[in-house]
Parts: C-alpha cells; sequence; structure tokens
C-alpha cells in the first residue's frame, strides 16, 4: 500500500512539475523574480553585516515557502477544478489527499529553486556570502521541516474542496503563520498567551533549528527535541489532513461542489 | 446471475441558496426515483433529452454524488458504503474537452492516471501501447493534449478509463459535440468494448447511437424512467404511426402549434438546419394526413415532402411528449 501512495505522490509530483516547466511564465517566476527580489533585499542588506544576512534569508525564505504551501496546497485542487479534472482524481482509488501532498511537494520545490536562485545571486554579484556554521544539520533541518510544512498546508487544503470562492481567504492565512513562528520578528516580543500557538506550529521549530544552526549554536540537544517536534507536528498533520479530507470529500460529495469551477 | 449495475428507486435533489440575508433555500429534484438493472456483459443505454438526468445518475453510480434517498450496488457493492471497493472495478467518461491535462503529452496523461489507479508499472508498461493502439492515438501519444482535435481528446478520455481494466464502464455522452466521422470512431470503440464482454452503461441524446449500440435502453425524462426495453420493442411505441417530413423555407411557431392542434397529428417536431427547416409530423393517418398538413403549411415554401416509417427517435418523441403531457395535466 506505502509504495503505491509513494508511486502515486511521485505521479502527481512528477505531473505537476512537468506542468510547471512547460508554462513559460516559470522561467520568470524562477529566475527573473528572485533576481528582482535579491536586488532588493540584498541593497537594504548591503552594510549589515555577513552575519544579519542569514537570519534574514531564513526568515524571509520561510515566510516565501509558506506562502507559497499555502497557495500551493489550495491551487492544487482549484487548477483541477480548472482543467476539469477535479472529479476524475476524487473518485479514484488513491486517496485525494495523497495526489495534493504530491503536487504540493512540487510547488515547494519550484519555491525552494526560487529561493536558492536569490541567494546564489545575492553571492555572486552582490558579494554576499551567506555563511551557515553548521552545514549538514542546516539541511537536515530544512529537509524533514519541509516535509513538516506540507503537511500544515495539507491540512487547509480540504477547505477547497467545499467551495472554489475560499480562494479569496487565502491571503488572510498567511501573517498569522509569518507571525507565530518567528519569521518577521522574534517570538519573545508576542504576548505570553500566544506562544502555545506558537509551539503547535511546525515551522517555529524548524525556523528555531535553522537560525542556530546557521549561527553554529545548535547543540544535539536541541537538534533532538526540535527535530522531535517537526516530525511529530508533520505526522499529526498528516493525520488531521487525511482525515478532513474523508470528511470533506464526504460533504462535497453531498453537496455537489466536486464538478463546480 | 447477479447484476452488474442494480439502482433501487435512486432519487437525488440538489439544494441551492437564494439571497444574500434572507437565505431561502431551493431544491431541485434532479432525479426522481429510478430503478433498474444492468446484467454483466451488457451494454445499457440511458437515453433523454438535456437536464433529463442522465449525468446525475452516472455521478451517483460512479460515487462521485451521494443519492438522497435509494440504493445503488455496482458488482454488489453499495455506491454509499463501499466506494473504496467500487472504485478500482470501474472507469468512466463525462462527454466534453475538459478531464485531461492539456499541458502534457497524451502518453504522460495516461501515465499519470495509471499510477493514481495503483497500477503495476510492469502492466502499465505493457497496457499503455495497448491503449494508444485501441483508440488510434500510438502516432500522436508524445505531442501535447492542447493540440488533440475533440475527437482525438475524447479517445484518449476512452484510454484513459480502461488503464484499470475495468469490469463496469460508465460512458457519459461520450460522443457529444463530435462531427460525425469523430463521433463514428467513438462508436466503433464502444462496439468493441462490447465485444470483449465489458458492462457498459451508455448515456446519450443521439438515438441512433442507442439503438445502434444497447441491448435495452432506459427512456429517462425530467428524472423519471418513461419506458425501458430493447430497441426493437421501444420503437413498437411508434408502430401505429407513420412519419410525414417536410422541408420547407422557414416555419413560424403560431404554424407549428396550428399542427399540433389537428387532431389526427401526435407530435410535431422542427430541425432547423442552415439552408432550412424540417417539419417532423407523426400522425396514425401517414400519406393520408398530407393534403390536410400542407393547408396548414401554406406561406412556408414546401421543398419537399416524404413519408416514412417510424423510428426509435419518433418513439422517443413520441413517449417523452406523452410523459410531459401527463406530467402537465
Amino acid at each position: 500500500m506505502s509504495l503505491k501512495y509513494a508511486r502515486a505522490v511521485f505521479a502527481a509530483f512528477r505531473m505537476t512539475y512537468l506542468s510547471l516547466v512547460m508554462d513559460s511564465f516559470f522561467i520568470f517566476a524562477t529566475l527573473l523574480m528572485p533576481l528582482i527580489y535579491a536586488l532588493i533585499a540584498f541593497g537594504i542588506l548591503r552594510d549589515k553585516g555577513a552575519h544579519y544576512g542569514i537570519y534574514v534569508a531564513i526568515g524571509s525564505g520561510l515566510a516565501g515557502l509558506w506562502s507559497t504551501l499555502l497557495f500551493g496546497s489550495g491551487n492544487a485542487i482549484t487548477s483541477e477544478r480548472w482543467t476539469g479534472t477535479l472529479e476524475n482524481i476524487a473518485a479514484l482509488p488513491t486517496p485525494l489527499w495523497v495526489i495534493v501532498f504530491g503536487k504540493t511537494l512540487a510547488s515547494t520545490l519550484q519555491s525552494l529553486l526560487s529561493m536558492m536562485v536569490s541567494y546564489l545571486l545575492g553571492w555572486l554579484v552582490f558579494g554576499y556570502p551567506l555563511t551557515i556554521a553548521q552545514l549538514p544539520e542546516f539541511f537536515g533541518v530544512l529537509f524533514f521541516g519541509i516535509l513538516s510544512f506540507v503537511a500544515l498546508g495539507l491540512m487547509l487544503a480540504p477547505a477547497f474542496l467545499l467551495n472554489p470562492q475560499i480562494q479569496q481567504f487565502q491571503n488572510a492565512m498567511e501573517y498569522p503563520v509569518y507571525i507565530l513562528c518567528g519569521f518577521l520578528f522574534p517570538v519573545a516580543l508576542l504576548p505570553f498567551w500566544t506562544t502555545p500557538l506558537s509551539y503547535v506550529l511546525s515551522p517555529f521549530w524548524t525556523a528555531r533549528a535553522l537560525q542556530s544552526a546557521a549561527g553554529g549554536t545548535l547543540t544535539l540537544d536541541q537538534l533532538a527535541f526540535d527535530g522531535a517536534m517537526i516530525l511529530a507536528l508533520g505526522v499529526i498533520y498528516l493525520g488531521i489532513a487525511a482525515l478532513l479530507f474523508r470528511v470533506v470529500l464526504r460533504k462535497a460529495r453531498v453537496d455537489a461542489t466536486l464538478g463546480l469551477q | 446471475m447477479n447484476a452488474a449495475v442494480q439502482v433501487s428507486n435512486l432519487r437525488r435533489v440538489y439544494k441551492s441558496h437564494i439571497g444574500a440575508f434572507r437565505r431561502k433555500v431551493k431544491e431541485v429534484e434532479a432525479v426522481k426515483g429510478i430503478s433498474f438493472e444492468v446484467e454483466p456483459g451488457e451494454l445499457f443505454g440511458v437515453l433523454g433529452p438535456n437536464g433529463a438526468g442522465k449525468t446525475t445518475t452516472v455521478k451517483m453510480l460512479t460515487t462521485l454524488l451521494i443519492p438522497t434517498s435509494g440504493t445503488a450496488t455496482i458488482l454488489g457493492y453499495d455506491v454509499v458504503k463501499q466506494a473504496d471497493a467500487i472504485r478500482p472495478r470501474i472507469g468512466f467518461i463525462f462527454g466534453g474537452e475538459r478531464g485531461l491535462y492539456w499541458r502534457l503529452s497524451g502518453l504522460d496523461n495516461l501515465k499519470y492516471f495509471s499510477a493514481l489507479y495503483q497500477i503495476d508499472p510492469a502492466i502499465s508498461k505493457q497496457r499503455i501501447p495497448r491503449l494508444l493502439e485501441l483508440v488510434g492515438l500510438a502516432d500522436r501519444a508524445n505531442e501535447k493534449v492542447e493540440g488533440y482535435s475533440r475527437g482525438m481528446k475524447q479517445r484518449l478520455h476512452i484510454a484513459r478509463t480502461l488503464l484499470n481494466d475495468p469490469e463496469v464502464l460508465f460512458l457519459d455522452e461520450p460522443s457529444i459535440g463530435l462531427d460525425p466521422v469523430a463521433a463514428r470512431e467513438i462508436r466503433q470503440v464502444v462496439r468493441d468494448l462490447r465485444e470483449q464482454n465489458k458492462t457498459i452503461l451508455l448515456t446519450t441524446h443521439y438515438m441512433f447511437e442507442a439503438d445502434e449500440l444497447c441491448r435495452r435502453i432506459a427512456v429517462i425524462n425530467h428524472g423519471a424512467i418513461i419506458a425501458l426495453d430493447t430497441p426493437a420493442n421501444l420503437k413498437r411505441f411508434a408502430r401505429d404511426l407513420a412519419v410525414v417530413e417536410f422541408q420547407v423555407n422557414r416555419v413560424t411557431p403560431q404554424t407549428v402549434e396550428r399542427l399540433k392542434g389537428l387532431p389526427f397529428v401526435d407530435a410535431v417536431s422542427v430541425e432547423e438546419r442552415e439552408q432550412n427547416s424540417l417539419v417532423i409530423v407523426q400522425s396514425p393517418r401517414g400519406s393520408e394526413a398530407v393534403p390536410d398538413l400542407m393547408a396548414q403549411l401554406n406561406g412556408s415554401a414546401i421543398q419537399k415532402v416524404s413519408v416514412r416509417e417510424p423510428t426509435l427517435e419518433d418513439a422517443y418523441v413520441r413517449l417523452v411528449n406523452q410523459a410531459d403531457e401527463t406530467e402537465d395535466g
């Protein structure tokens, strides 16, 4: 069963990626837009010192990643409505959440590529090195952090099955995560009652571990704790997403909203 | 022998909300408690005009919609409670061009759906080229779907729906909007599938298609089955009739109403063509009625008159008219 799901995830990933690459906008989004962002960001950071740059890079990178996931998971369903394929894939042996997981991974990869191009440009064009003190730990946390991110985005996707108009509320879901996970400023500045909310969001633990790894202060204890939180929350998100997909799909079959555009 | 498809008192109501603040619920009963069975290996037709409830019925049987009441089983599995057991065993297509990934090639579309059907890669590798051959797309398989004609897209849909070697196929208006050549190709593919002993439920509003392909036909109108029989038996509904056809330059709605009002006229329909119109009159008096009918068509510039035997289409028109009159009355 799990091998069949893995194949389906890969197929959805490949199909989405091929569709993205076939689109001429892909070149603009992956190469030209990062160049514009790099120009702005590294212009602002010109006199701040190399150490400061990596913190901004992690925060803005994760914020960008969350936006991509939020829109990617929603669009994974909305785009199927546009092409008229939602009904075709909703009545297949592979659960819909598995397909959306694969599709969201593909948009995440595009976002990562875009970010890498952006940082590479900052380094090559502006001579702004992004120093990461604990490189293997950094990329290990990043890999599992992204999987956990995708699972978080997946929990929101079922809402898009109910009504195509839900897209209008996508933007409203961006900033709560930016703020609660400390992408824009440290969570210590937030009121105390918000702390539990930060703790149940895996991007909070990802950002914390990434910043420590970049600064060279990530201890083995912190790595184990933050890593366990990232993985555990990711598994919980997946379980909730699978349940929500099942409940919402049944409601969509009652309300006849699968065929809507 | 157990039926491949068993439908009992199946009913579906759509609810929609009207108004922004004081929202009212509007209910439309799309399918009104229909019952029928499809035997294994049978090609069963569901014939009806647009909006009759054909697609809603297919969507309930393919687990995409939950019925409001009644039951339906596919290969013995309940469409609501055992949807997961049904999905690997069925295939379905809905008419029209949508439902494919246009930016990908036909081959990539099939590879993708094959993975989602959880078919073993070794089997897919053999099956996909065979299906492309079956639907005549083998030499265009690597081209993007956006460059395909409507008929080619529809044939790709058929290949897609055969990926899992389904036991039961639901084909919802597969030839809709196709040119005559493409529609004939689709019918040939359906005929081939019938030869392979697949159980097929075909919906259409093309009479000749149903007549040519189906063993039995359910005629559906306003969500209810108004007749269910073999094409030959259905034609008997109109055997006491003859059909008089007038090719005319123009015909006004008033003239059509006058014709309908004649005591010896059973039904009147008009086919609008590019250069002229065809007025089709069903009457038990046949050729004897021609002079009286011509008198009513005075001023329509009659080009041609012919009298013929009734077809399945005439039986269908009579059935639908009778059902409409009963509902209105």
